[in-house]
């Protein structure tokens, strides 16, 4: 089992990511630099947070150019999982495998606050060891995390069960209170708050498991496979 | 720019010749204030520079102490007032990334930035809330941008910094101690320029910084680049991972001239460069505007032939520039040549090492009758008054300042802001916690006791997580200092903070002076502020929730020191009285004891009693824990004094702990060996704060009130104004 | 009186970098096949509608908001003002 993790000029979670899928979580992760390929051998992708290109232009507009983001658009259309967190779920929406867009915030600034989610699909690759409706204490950390589709995609988007987190109260004044979602496959999963900083006691003033299981629900469906 | 007229004929008589144009932009630029400390340095030797963790190289711009298990930790403050105050966004943020650049040029990972922000009144003045959103904007933007969580800091407001802004950053990196650059250089070693093209932006900033601000030095603004600074640390720290440097510098204040004869100096060598190989933005730019353009975001460094091919890979991918600009030279000369002609050819001691001076100083004529005290308007509802004075902008919670900062990214952050020091897990298993304060307002009152009880407070914010002070950063920012009034300031601070320094055995590892810091409406008032780095080697005291029955416990005494005080000045508006005075072996006993009963694990939480005294510390337990407490204010240690007295002297040495009630007989057990002064003087529970002396209620609060009150009246007051 | 469109560009005075606009150049457009370009600058643009007499009066009146309301910051900041029939 080999997860990729990618790195794009600007990336800055991208050790947090590998330190909790090796450390904590024990798998074998490997970076991937932007400009690089994908190997056929990877059993899941993970795009981590930061700041591609400065956030230039809009977040994640840039780096959904680069070429390793065909690589991760065949693998997406093969089933593999992929997640994308913060600036990596902007890149998948800017790169159009997943619906929407993120705006700024309502506050106009930054936000970085513990905050709680709620399940609303645990049937996709990061989610099956989740109970439906289950909360998970987490931190946000964005300036363009408000998730915005319009109502038809929104109706399309619940039809499909392709909400995947709601946040428990307004945060940002994203749509329905969404904090992330899938595609239609379900296997290609993007979300604003930072599971990586969530799995471990040290760091998590409230309770760890929860988003612990976000890691476990990946391992669950790439150890089946092998 | 330019020479005082003794300083060129010095130049002159030196070299023994007339200096070409060149030489006279790179001899003032270095020999400004900014670069050369040339008022303050004959004095900064008193502090102590050394200790058991302390390792000193050659040319270090940061501090850097060894935390064991072949790990070590690097730290250093430095301010951006002048560019802050005319553009507070890209002044700030370059601030950020200046310190940050001092950190990586040891060789190690930056891993939290701390910032202290002043500003005029923001309850009156326009100007003070934009610099102040601006600048907080500014540092959020680069330091988020960075992935380098802002993980503490200071907020203060006083009249003093009206049209003026005092952006203090500091920032700590973490790494092995064998990838520490260890400066060196050879003869025919290669001087490289990495990272951003150099502009025409920011030229003559180190001067700027050294001169009043009369008149609105254009030029001198530097524009942030968050992303080229991003690229350069991780192409740096691969460079590192492979050992391809050999010496390295940031390119702060002075740009190259300073840069470039700084290292020469440091390593006792000679550089030759070309100013036509410096990769510049605009294609016009003259010898002269290289070589002291501000430009940010670049780094300097001294490689042989084989590395910087590894070099030039490396920065491929990254797709930033680097730039062979010169080469190493025996001898000791700073050698600046345009292709084949020379524009400069000075001696690098020469250029590095202004004449240093004796500025004379005398006690300031406002200091005779400051500490009498005026009659006060009696207080009729102190009720009301606590609500207002949590309301306060100097009072009130700053988490709109922090919620904007990423204070997670990194995952080190195991006690985050909002609490007396945040504290970072570092990989051998031990934890960091650190802290910078300030109070000009104690400072002006008594510029040595003031700066003592910084040092103090600083100490007892990092104490309150269980961490032992094991190095200490200052940053001292004055007025003129060619005023003896405003020179007396400076030395007295200095003063206090070496007898701390040594009487704790507290090492200075970094320190930044910055002077001719005055407003269109006179100097600030003395502002040092001290950063304190403290080690955790087993675990930190992580905040506990409060429950109903829970104990506190004050220990150090209450005294009458109300000159400063944030009681007298916001509520009586009344600047005056008896400065708070440090009593070193109180002081001592008291932080001993205290690390001594968190490490039994006898407590929920400490806090310690500071800006607003013992009423405001408490309401903060209350507010943050959301749940209430009754205190008799008789039972406070200390003389006997008016109830406003005892609620909001700023009194030092005293710290609030909070302890489940079956763990009371032990914690006394212990205080009282420890003959430390302390009482039980409140119990939690329910949903109100309040005060009583002698059985009287003297305030009585609803903590969800006050609690909402004191988190969004700093939101409220920079967005609705 | 005639209402009229009042458009504010602000951008960073020449000289004066541009790291957006440089990022956008270089890793986005030029990646691609538009060789052409050597040149992107990033600015703010806010539309005003306003009342007044004449357009130079129009025009007079938005300078005078953006100076008097620190609508740019001189020190870094160029505004240009264009108006427009509504």
């Amino acid at each position: 089992m080999k997860v990729g993790v990618i790195v794009f000029p600007g990336s800055n979670c991208d050790r947090d990511m590998y330190h909790v899928l090796t450390d904590v979580f024990k798998l074998d992760a490997e970076y991937f630099w932007h400009e690089k390929g994908l190997p056929k051998n990877i059993d899941a992708v993970i795009l981590p947070g930061g700041f591609s290109y400065g956030d230039r232009l809009r977040s994640g507009a840039i780096a959904a150019h680069s070429p390793i983001i065909n690589d991760v658009r065949k693998m997406a259309e093969k089933g593999i999982p992929i997640l994308g967190v913060c600036n990596g779920f902007q890149i998948l929406v800017e790169a159009g495998l997943l619906p929407g867009a993120l705006l700024k915030n309502t506050s106009l600034n930054f936000m970085c606050r513990w905050t709680s989610l709620i399940v609303e699909n645990n049937k996709t690759p990061f989610t099956n060891k989740l109970k439906l409706h289950q909360k998970i204490p987490i931190p946000i950390a964005n300036g363009e995390g408000r998730y915005y589709v319009d109502e038809l995609t929104l109706k399309k988007l619940k039809k499909n069960n392709q909400i995947v987190f709601r946040y428990s109260e307004v945060v940002n004044g994203s749509t329905d209170r969404i904090a992330g979602v899938c595609n239609e496959d379900g296997n290609v999963v993007g979300m604003m708050p930072h599971p990586e900083r969530a799995t471990e006691s040290a760091i998590n003033p409230i309770d760890n498991k929860p988003s612990s299981l976000i890691f476990e629900s990946l391992i669950k469906t790439i150890g089946v496979k092998n | 720019m330019s020479l005082e007229p003794q300083e060129l004929d010095e130049l002159t008589s030196k070299i023994g010749r007339k200096p070409t144009s060149t030489e006279l932009q790179i001899v003032a630029a270095e020999w400004s204030e900014h670069c050369s400390y040339k008022s303050s340095k004959k004095h900064l030797k008193m502090l102590p520079m050394k200790g058991p963790l302390v390792i000193s190289e050659k040319g270090y711009d940061s501090g850097v102490l060894d935390v064991g298990d072949g790990y070590v930790i690097t730290a250093h403050i430095e301010s951006h007032n002048h560019p802050s105050a005319v553009e507070p966004y890209g002044g700030a943020a370059t601030g950020v990334g200046g310190v940050i650049r001092d950190i990586l040029s040891a060789g190690t990972r930056p891993i939290a930035i701390f910032d202290g922000l002043r500003f005029g009144d923001i309850e009156k003045d326009q100007q003070a809330r934009w610099l102040f959103k601006n600048a907080v904007t500014g540092i959020a933007d680069y330091g988020n941008c960075l992935g380098i969580p802002t993980i503490g800091g200071e907020v203060e407001f006083d009249e003093c910094y009206s049209n003026y802004a005092l952006v203090d950053v500091a920032a700590i990196g973490f790494g092995k101690k064998k990838n520490l650059i260890k400066n060196h250089a050879k003869k025919g070693d290669l001087v490289v320029l990495l990272g951003g093209s150099t502009g025409r932006d920011g030229i003559g900033g180190s001067q700027f910084a050294s001169d009043s601000l009369e008149s609105e030095n254009r030029s001198a603004v530097q524009i942030p680049d968050p992303f080229i600074e991003k690229l350069i640390i991780e192409a740096i720290l691969e460079a590192r991972n492979q050992n391809l440097i050999h010496a390295m510098k940031d390119l702060g204040g002075g740009g190259l001239s300073c840069a470039v004869s700084e290292t020469a100096d440091a390593l006792s060598i000679g550089i030759e460069m070309d100013v036509n190989k410096v990769h510049t933005r605009e294609s016009d730019m003259n010898p002269d505007e290289i070589m002291v353009s501000e430009s940010q975001e670049r780094m300097l460094i001294v490689t042989d032939n084989d590395k910087f091919k590894k070099i030039q890979e490396i920065c491929k991918k990254f797709h930033i520039t680097c730039s062979v600009i010169g080469k190493v030279t025996s001898g000791n000369m700073m050698h600046v040549k345009k292709g084949k002609k020379t524009c400069a050819n000075l001696p690098t001691d020469l250029v590095a090492n202004a004449t240093l001076l004796d500025r004379p100083s005398k006690k300031p004529a406002y200091l005779e009758k400051i500490e009498d005290e005026k009659k006060l308007a009696p207080i009729t509802d102190y009720s009301k008054m606590m609500m207002m004075f949590l309301s306060s902008p100097n009072i009130a919670s700053k988490i709109w300042v922090y919620g904007q900062y990423d204070h997670e990214v990194g995952i080190r952050t195991v006690v985050k802001p909002g609490t007396d020091a945040s504290v970072l897990r570092l990989d051998n298993g031990k934890f960091l916690a650190a802290k910078i304060d300030g109070n000009p307002k104690h400072c002006y009152i008594n510029p040595r006791e003031g700066a003592i009880g910084c040092f103090e407070e600083a100490c007892r914010n990092v104490v309150c997580t269980g961490a032992t002070p094991i190095g200490m950063l200052d940053h001292l920012q004055f007025g003129n200092p060619e005023d003896p009034e405003i020179f007396w300031t400076f030395l007295e601070s200095l003063k206090g903070l070496t007898d701390f320094a040594k009487y704790f055995e507290i090492p200075c590892v970094g320190g930044k002076v910055s002077l001719y810091n005055e407003t269109p409406s006179g100097p600030i008032k003395p502002t040092p502020i001290i950063g304190i780095l403290g080690l955790i080697d087993k675990t930190p005291l992580y905040p506990q929730k409060i429950a109903s029955g829970d104990c506190l416990v004050i220990i150090g005494n209450t005294k009458n020191e109300m000159g400063g005080s944030e009681y007298f000045e916001y509520i009586h508006k009344f600047i005056g009285g008896i400065c708070p005075v440090v009593n070193f072996e109180e002081s001592k006993a008291n932080m001993n004891t205290v690390l001594n009963v968190i490490k039994k694990n006898l407590l929920k939480a400490v806090h310690d009693c500071s800006k607003g005294g013992l009423g405001v510390a408490v309401s903060e337990i209350c507010m943050t824990h959301q749940i209430g407490c009754t205190v008799s204010l008789d039972k406070v240690p200390g003389p006997k004094l008016d109830a406003d007295r005892i609620l909001f002297s700023e009194s030092h040495s005293r710290y609030l702990l909070v302890l489940q009630k079956k763990n009371l007989k032990k914690l006394e057990e212990i205080l009282k060996k420890s003959h430390v002064s302390y009482h039980m003087i409140g119990v939690f529970g329910d949903e109100n704060i309040r005060f009583n002396l002698d059985r009287k209620s003297i305030i009585d609060l609803r903590v969800d009130k006050a609690q909402k009150t004191w988190s969004n009246s700093l939101r409220e007051l920079v967005v609705h104004g | 009186m005639a209402i009229f469109n009042v458009h504010v560009t602000i951008e960073n005075k020449p000289g004066i970098s541009d790291p957006e606009g440089e990022t956008i150049l270089n890793d986005l457009v030029l990646k691609g096949t538009h060789s052409s370009i050597s040149k992107i600058k990033t600015a703010k643009m806010l539309k005003f509608t306003i009342k007044e007499k004449d357009k130079k009066i129009a025009k007079a009146k938005v300078q005078e908001i953006c100076d008097d309301l620190r609508i740019y910051n001189p020190m870094v900041s160029k505004v240009t003002i264009d108006v427009f029939d509504a």
